[in-house]
């Protein structure tokens, strides 16, 4: 079966176990394991092809450009570890089906471990490096999951945040390293890789590289100083922890390092940091694991510890010390799985993992016992034991290696080794041996076979390694170091080295000051317990929480919900950031005459000067603000007709009534004026940040009136075709309903939605009762003058509204020759609805409307888009006008009509947009209370109460 | 000539016409001719990305005049292509609104979303500077019906400001394209991408600042900052089907960034230069550190999720401002990737907050069908975060490679930005779905809303396809980035005109 | 004239920037109000100004650019609708809040 199936094959099967849930925790698990052993079949018929030193490649392109490729091998290092991840994963789904009580969504949990395995399998097969990153982001994220199995446990959820923390973010500085090295390599898949190292090592970017890549890799082997979390994610479940800290998660790091030793090994660097990290590691975690009472917690240090070992063997950069590592990781594997399940087991019996409150369970768990007997005299490395073995040969290399002095290392390697002797012993001494108690919070018995079945297994493998490694284990290192180092390996793996071999007495001192260390380990413990040490948990929240909680009070600052501010800041850098292009440019003044000043224009300008500043000043009064803001439209109005432009004349004007207008009916409810509430220097601020910008644009603005266009306006084409090519005589008629007809038809658009929206919310205000309330809290429209609706203008503007029609339908007709258009005609018109409104009352007028102003809206829409759409029947583009040619004469009268059908669109779109936003209004003012006048003018019904 | 290049501005138009007219009080039949006209447009936008891709760039010459004196549309492969993610997108979005209900919290929800469809397209399509002005304020007055759609308190607060932010940004617009009509005589982008060169030396300050103006008005709608305020109370407030949909928003600013960036003020242009860059980039990162830090920060998880999309635009700009194909190709990839991402999760937070009392990310008990949208918060938080496997983690690599150059700034900025995301985004799942699990209570009862789910399941099947298909898709983004450098033939078909 | 003209938008822009930076909404909108008058202006200067040169065709007459008067028209319909709807939308926030705040009081 294909590499890619076999890595697959776990993130497929993952769905079924949560699927056979439904038939029984058996079939769950089950259906994991089968997954499982189906993936390991597959593996093992690919491995007499391994051992031979065959290389199994499968490649698929995936994303080319990116040289990430979803191509896989297999040789003898891939072998070794994907047969420990998968031959592990089985031993666990087996344990764990035991394991775990009913309470326990046993589905998700065997879901989640596939899709951890196959993570850890597609590390390990990857035969290029970013698809490597992928499934090295994957086990952080379903580690995370994993740890945090059990939501209801404090500790679960923050020891899975921070492996995620610590595992992920070693993963992002990864991330670069492999970038950095894919680029010097000049490929990203690993097999071109290894090829280059001298090119490699002799780049400049090799450091940065390196750096970056053992960031990854420590953090994910806990190596010092990220350690810390290995312990912490002991609060998952058992199994997980066997699984992640034995066979796969923690190893994945010493993986890597195996994976890049023949590019990034051998030099100073990688031994002076890989090294001495490792050598740290080791010793400063077998001293934590001396002193913790926790079995987990224990077992957790020592984990640490011997990855320290393997790190520093990886580290020394000679074969023969990476085909040690690779062994070592064999036999690791093997005792300290057995050891956490055993750690499981008692916890699961006595319902404590407490050294100080255990003891005596060997006649109360012999086979438990036995178990954890023979994988902790290994872990302590006492012959014949594997472990033995793989520590005698460490001391060995450890001895032969010169760090700052030549005995430094071994010295510190046999520290290393002693104190683990300690622990070991620790572990069977308090947890088994001594008295049995009556004290247990519950009575320990041995497990039923499931349970102890799978470390059973792995004891047994213990020993046959410890006592046969030739036969059982070498020909597995020697194919998986010769992968590490490139080069052949033979392995020789032996009990007795003679009496000459330093490691033989570095051995017997370790076991001998192991011994005596256990004997005072009582005296210790309580200088520990009694001297201060660092919590690597509380430095971690101490850097995590902080950050989060400066990050919600910079957040809730920065975007504290006010508006002004953003607009201040949002001013300043418009003008700053134009300044500084305008500045960045070659400027010449321009050249263009001006016009020469007359009186009227100037007394104009005075009087919208003196309105503008005037508003500024007496905003508050807010009737005034809006009186004098009329002023100034009508000014600029007047401005446009001086400066040839009726059209904008005409449509500024009524525009400018609709909006004062509807602004005033709005006034009604809003309260009549501003409170004071900036202090003076805000105000001052304000002010400054104001000119600024009026200062930026009137310059800009001058720049522009005072300079001839580079190049010929496309206008002119508009001028000239305005007539002949557009059929009418007001250029900028034909412009808005031709030439540029498409951004009329947005533009009434606009409008049309800007109704609905009105309406919408309308709606939804009165569906609110706390606004019916204040609605009629604030009542009908109050009276200042006499009479709410006078006679006279009531009469008068029911005379005047045929006549606005009328003339709203002359500017309507006019519009494509002289200044004009359904626009302003539909404001005309939407004028004459609106002071009937003023005249007598929303709801005497709202009563008297007939149809449904979304009908206009629509309608005007709908006949703005047909008769643009019109023009595809002749197969010509959307807007095209009548006018755009001239041929038969039947087709004459239809051409006259689309440009005028447009407008048509427009004048209803207006209109309607108009009427719907008044009806809104209305509806309100019915809601506050006002009653329908019985006639159109009334005497305020008040007033007769009286 | 091909009408169906106006198909997706008109169709909508009609659509929604139609639905005020006709089926203004039958919400049924409104979501029937929503849905029709959608699928529709889906089949349209996918005509259109073939036609694009095989035939290269495509005017059509509004009111039959040649071009630049009429308006034109232009068809090119990035038009096409933001027209299909925005109909791509609205499906979903669209269903789950029928799904949620929200639809029916208040009037016109389905005419104001054809609205906004077509302003959207037709900002994507016009090939007019002006035009694109027009269509923006379609897209932006249909989103503020949207965005205060259902009323509320807060959320009419929020939509004043909103808009209030907007029409200050729309002046500028304006401002911004007077002064390049008043220099050039033209507003035709084709137009404008041949005449600059030939700009005289007097007149090349003017240009720079409208250039400058036109960027910040882009950068405003992608939440560059200092222009990012709005958004966070805008997209937190905004109902969140709607919120979804404004996931594409955003990404016209980036657009037309992309688009004015490469034709009319490309960096080889004299007048301009490196200038639209140089303000961008150091923008887009410190935009990027704000968005992930709000993320950390957050207080309620539609706040968190608006910060994720300021985040995105970040990182969608950072490659933007590299201004060559490989980081256009990756900004574009990233574009497609975080549209999806942040509107599915947009989704996913609306059905949390649905579920609770508050949207405050708080641990209450656990919510109904807590498994499954703890779920697809995952699958969410995964992909915003850029995390494998999903899209986000090669947009991701993409962006980063074609940034070597300036590695240790960019590289180190997006990649703190990714911890610190990963770090907030773990804190809300572990407190909204395990936490709740400490909490004591039983989940109040709550629809499945089956349509709703599926929705949102479909943005993340959306995402992984865009996962597992990333060979081809990047191969096309290749293809279009450099069609974007390599103008003339863009400019060659507003010039096909011919009279009839 | 052009000087007088440049002056106004400027003041217009100012006052329009200065009463955005109220705190209450109804200046607010006056502010956008100014706003859209000074930015009107802005297009239609921008075209550079002429007096009787309206661009109606007649034989042997000289015009002024119609193109920047049609893109003001556009303008102001559109700021009108936006107009509209802020305004509705302001009276919307105080009925439902009981003031016209437009800041956030707490976030």
């Amino acid at each position: 079966m294909s590499l890619a199936l076999i890595v697959a094959l776990p993130f497929v099967g993952a769905l079924l176990p949560g699927l056979m849930i439904r038939f029984g925790r058996n079939a769950s698990a089950l259906a994991a394991g089968s997954v499982t052993a189906l993936a390991l079949l597959a593996l093992l018929f690919h491995a007499p092809a391994v051992l031979r030193g065959e290389v199994v490649q499968t490649r698929v392109d995936w994303v080319p450009t990116l040289g990430l490729n979803a191509s896989f091998f297999l040789d003898g290092l891939g072998l070794l570890f994907a047969g420990l991840i998968l031959g592990m994963g089985l031993l666990i789904i087996l344990y764990a089906r035991f394991y775990l009580s009913k309470a326990d969504p046993m589905g998700q949990f065997y879901t989640y471990l596939l899709l951890f395995q196959g993570a850890m399998v597609g590390i390990v097969m990857s035969d290029n490096i970013l698809l490597l990153l992928i499934f090295w982001e994957l086990t952080s994220l379903s580690s995370f999951l994993l740890i945090g199995y059990w939501k209801h446990l404090p500790e679960g959820r923050q020891g899975a945040r921070m492996a995620l923390a610590v595992t992920g973010g070693g993963g992002l500085a990864m991330i670069a390293g492999m970038l950095i090295l894919g680029q010097i390599a000049g490929s990203y898949d690993l097999t071109v890789i290894l090829e280059n190292k001298a090119l490699i090592q002799s780049s400049n970017l090799y450091l940065p590289a390196l750096i970056l890549i053992l960031l990854g890799a420590f953090t994910k082997s806990a190596q010092f100083p990220f350690h810390f979390w290995l312990p912490h994610a002991m609060a998952a479940p058992t199994p997980v922890s066997a699984y992640l800290h034995s066979a796969t998660m923690v190893k994945a790091g010493l993986f890597l390092l195996a994976r890049l030793w023949p590019v990034l090994a051998g030099t100073p660097e990688w031994f002076w940091i890989v090294a001495t990290t490792g050598l740290v590691t080791m010793v400063m975690a077998a001293k934590i694991a001396l002193f913790k009472d926790d079995l987990k917690a224990l077992l957790a240090y020592s984990t640490v510890s011997h990855l320290g070992l393997i790190t520093m063997l990886l580290g020394f950069g000679t074969k023969a010390a990476a085909t040690v590592a690779v062994f070592h990781i064999i036999n690791h594997a093997t005792f300290k799985a057995a050891l956490f399940m055993v750690a499981g087991i008692v916890d699961h019996a006595a319902h404590t993992r407490d050294l100080k409150r255990l003891g005596g369970l060997r006649t109360l768990m012999p086979v438990t016992f036995t178990i954890a007997l023979l994988a902790a005299l290994s872990m302590a490395g006492i012959p014949p034991l594997n472990g033995f073995l793989s520590k005698e040969l460490m001391l060995e290399e450890a001895a032969q290696t010169v760090w700052l002095t030549p005995w430094a290392m071994g010295l510190m390697a046999t520290l290393g080794a002693l104190i683990s002797v300690a622990y070991s012993l620790r572990f069977l001494a308090h947890g088994f041996l001594g008295p049995v108690r009556d004290d247990y919070p519950s009575r320990p018995h041995d497990p039923g076979f499931g349970l102890w079945a799978a470390p059973a297994l792995l004891a047994i493998l213990v020993v046959v390694i410890g006592l046969v490694p030739m036969l059982c284990a070498v020909w597995l290192v020697d194919a998986a170091a010769s992968a590490v180092t490139g080069q052949a390996v033979s392995a020789e793996i032996g009990h007795w080295h003679g009496l000459g071999a330093s490691a033989l007495w570095m051995s017997l001192a370790a076991i001998g000051g192991g011994l005596a260390l256990l004997g005072i380990h009582p005296r210790l413990m309580a200088m520990w317990n009694a001297a201060p040490r660092p919590d690597a948990k509380r430095i971690f929240d101490g850097i995590i929480e902080p950050l989060a909680t400066s990050a919600r009070a910079l957040t809730e600052a920065l975007h504290n919900g006010s508006l002004t501010r953003a607009i201040a800041i949002a001013t300043l850098t418009i003008v700053a950031a134009g300044v500084w292009a305008f500045a960045g440019g070659a400027h010449l003044p321009g050249t263009r005459a001006l016009l020469p000043v007359h009186v009227v224009p100037v007394f104009a300008w005075a009087v919208l000067t003196v309105a503008t500043v005037a508003t500024a000043l007496l905003h508050r009064d807010r009737i005034v603000a809006l009186i004098l803001t009329g002023v100034v439209g009508l000014v600029i109005a007047i401005a446009f007709a001086y400066f040839s432009a009726p059209d904008l004349a005409l449509t500024q004007i009524t525009v400018e009534v609709v909006t004062i207008l509807l602004m005033l009916l709005a006034l009604n409810f809003l309260p009549k004026t501003t409170p004071v509430e900036s202090t003076t220097p805000r105000r001052l601020r304000d002010a400054a940040i104001a000119g600024i910008a009026g200062t930026g644009i009137g310059a800009l603005v001058y720049q522009l009136m005072t300079r001839e266009p580079a190049f010929e306006p496309i206008s002119v084409f508009h001028l000239a075709q305005s007539k002949p090519g557009a059929g009418g005589t007001n250029a900028v008629n034909t412009i808005i309903v031709d030439f540029r007809g498409y951004d009329t038809y947005g533009e009434i658009i606009v409008l049309g939605i800007a109704a609905l929206v009105i309406f919408a919310l309308s709606e939804a205000l009165l569906k609110s009762p706390t606004v019916a309330a204040r609605l009629r809290a604030i009542g009908p429209g109050t009276n200042d003058a006499g009479d709410r609706h006078p006679m006279m203008l009531a009469i008068g503007t029911r005379v005047l509204l045929p006549m606005v029609m009328m003339a709203g339908v002359y500017i309507y007709l006019r519009g494509h020759n002289l200044p004009g258009g359904g626009f302003v005609a539909g404001l005309v018109f939407a004028i004459a609805y609106l002071i009937q409104y003023i005249a007598s009352g929303y709801v005497w007028s709202d009563r008297r409307q007939r149809y449904d102003h979304h009908v206009l809206i629509g309608w005007g829409v709908l006949i703005a888009s047909l008769s643009g759409a019109g023009a595809w029947v002749m197969g010509l583009p959307f807007l095209t006008s009548g006018y755009g040619y001239v041929t038969l004469w039947p087709l004459e009268t239809f051409e006259l009509a689309t440009a005028a059908i447009f407008d048509l669109g427009v004048f209803l779109c207006v209109l309607g947009a108009v009427l719907l936003s008044l009806a809104s209004l209305s509806r309100m003012a019915q809601r506050g209370g006002e009653r329908a006048n019985p006639t159109a003018y009334d005497i305020d019904p008040h007033k007769e109460a009286r | 000539m091909s009408h169906w290049i106006i198909a997706p501005v008109v169709l909508p138009a009609l659509m929604a016409a139609l639905m005020v007219i006709a089926l203004r009080r039958n919400l049924f039949l409104q979501r029937v001719a929503s849905v029709a006209s959608i699928l529709a447009l889906n089949a349209i936008a996918i005509a259109l990305f073939w036609s694009a891709t095989t035939h290269g760039p495509e005017a059509y010459f509004l009111g039959n005049w040649p071009a630049p004196f009429g308006i034109i549309l232009v068809l090119d492969r990035l038009s096409a292509l933001m027209v299909l993610l925005l109909t791509t997108l609205a499906l979903p979005v669209l269903l789950y609104a029928a799904g949620s209900g929200w639809d029916a919290k208040g009037a016109h929800f389905h005419p104001l979303l054809q609205f906004l469809l077509m302003g959207i397209a037709g900002a994507f399509l016009t090939g007019d500077a002006f035009n694109l002005f027009v269509f923006f304020e379609v897209l932006l007055i249909a989103s503020y019906g949207l965005m205060i759609h259902g009323g509320g308190r807060d959320r009419t607060r929020a939509g004043i400001q909103y808009i209030a932010f907007n029409l200050v940004g729309s002046s500028l617009f304006l401002i911004a394209l007077a002064t390049v009509y008043s220099v050039t005589g033209t507003l035709n982008m084709a137009d404008l991408a041949q005449k600059l060169p030939l700009l005289p030396q007097g007149d090349t300050a003017l240009i720079r600042t409208a250039a400058i103006l036109l960027i910040l008005v882009f950068a405003i709608k992608g939440a560059l900052v200092p222009l990012q305020f709005w958004l966070p109370g805008t997209y937190a407030n905004a109902p969140g089907a709607i919120a979804a949909m404004f996931a594409v928003m955003t990404k016209v600013g980036a657009y037309a960034t992309i688009r004015f960036g490469t034709l009319i003020f490309p960096t080889t242009l004299p007048a301009t230069g490196t200038m639209i860059a140089d303000l961008i980039l150091p923008a887009a990162l410190i935009t990027l550190i704000v968005g992930a830090i709000g993320i950390l920060g957050a207080t309620t998880l539609p706040r968190l999720v608006a910060f994720a999309a300021i985040a995105s635009m970040g990182t969608a700009f950072t490659a933007i401002a590299g201004f060559t194909p490989q980081s256009t190709s990756a900004a574009l990839y990233y574009i497609l990737h975080s549209t999806l991402a942040t509107a599915a999760l947009f989704l996913i937070a609306d059905l949390v907050t649905r579920r609770r009392t508050d949207a405050s990310l708080t641990a209450q008990p656990p919510i109904a069908g807590s498994g499954l949208i703890a779920a697809l918060f995952m699958a969410g938080a995964v992909a915003i975060a850029g995390m494998p496997p999903l899209s986000g983690f090669i947009g991701k690599l993409l962006i980063l490679q074609a940034t070597r150059d300036q590695a240790p700034l960019i590289w180190t900025t997006i990649l703190m930005a990714s911890f610190l995301m990963i770090l907030g985004l773990a804190r809300a799942g572990s407190v909204l779905f395990w936490k709740s699990h400490a909490t004591a209570g039983t989940p109040a009862p709550h629809p499945t809303e089956p349509l709703a789910i599926a929705a949102t399941c479909a943005l993340l099947a959306a995402l992984a396809a865009l996962t597992v298909f990333a060979g081809p898709v990047t191969h096309w983004l290749d293809a279009t980035a450099a069609g974007l450098y390599d103008p003339a033939p863009y400019i060659a078909s507003t010039q096909l005109y011919e009279d009839r | 004239m052009e000087l007088l003209v440049a002056a106004a938008v400027g003041l217009m822009t100012a006052v329009g920037i200065y009463l955005v930076l109220r705190q209450r909404t109804f200046p607010v909108i006056l502010g956008l109000t100014f706003l859209s008058y000074a930015v009107n202006i802005f297009i239609f200067a921008a075209g550079r100004l002429a007096v009787n040169m309206p661009p109606i065709i007649k034989d042997g007459a000289s015009y002024t650019d119609p193109l920047p008067q049609a893109l003001v028209l556009t303008a102001i319909v559109i700021s009108f609708g936006m107009t509209a709807v802020i305004v509705i939308m302001s009276l919307g926030a105080y009925l439902e809040a009981g003031n016209d705040k437009v800041d956030e009081t707490a976030p």
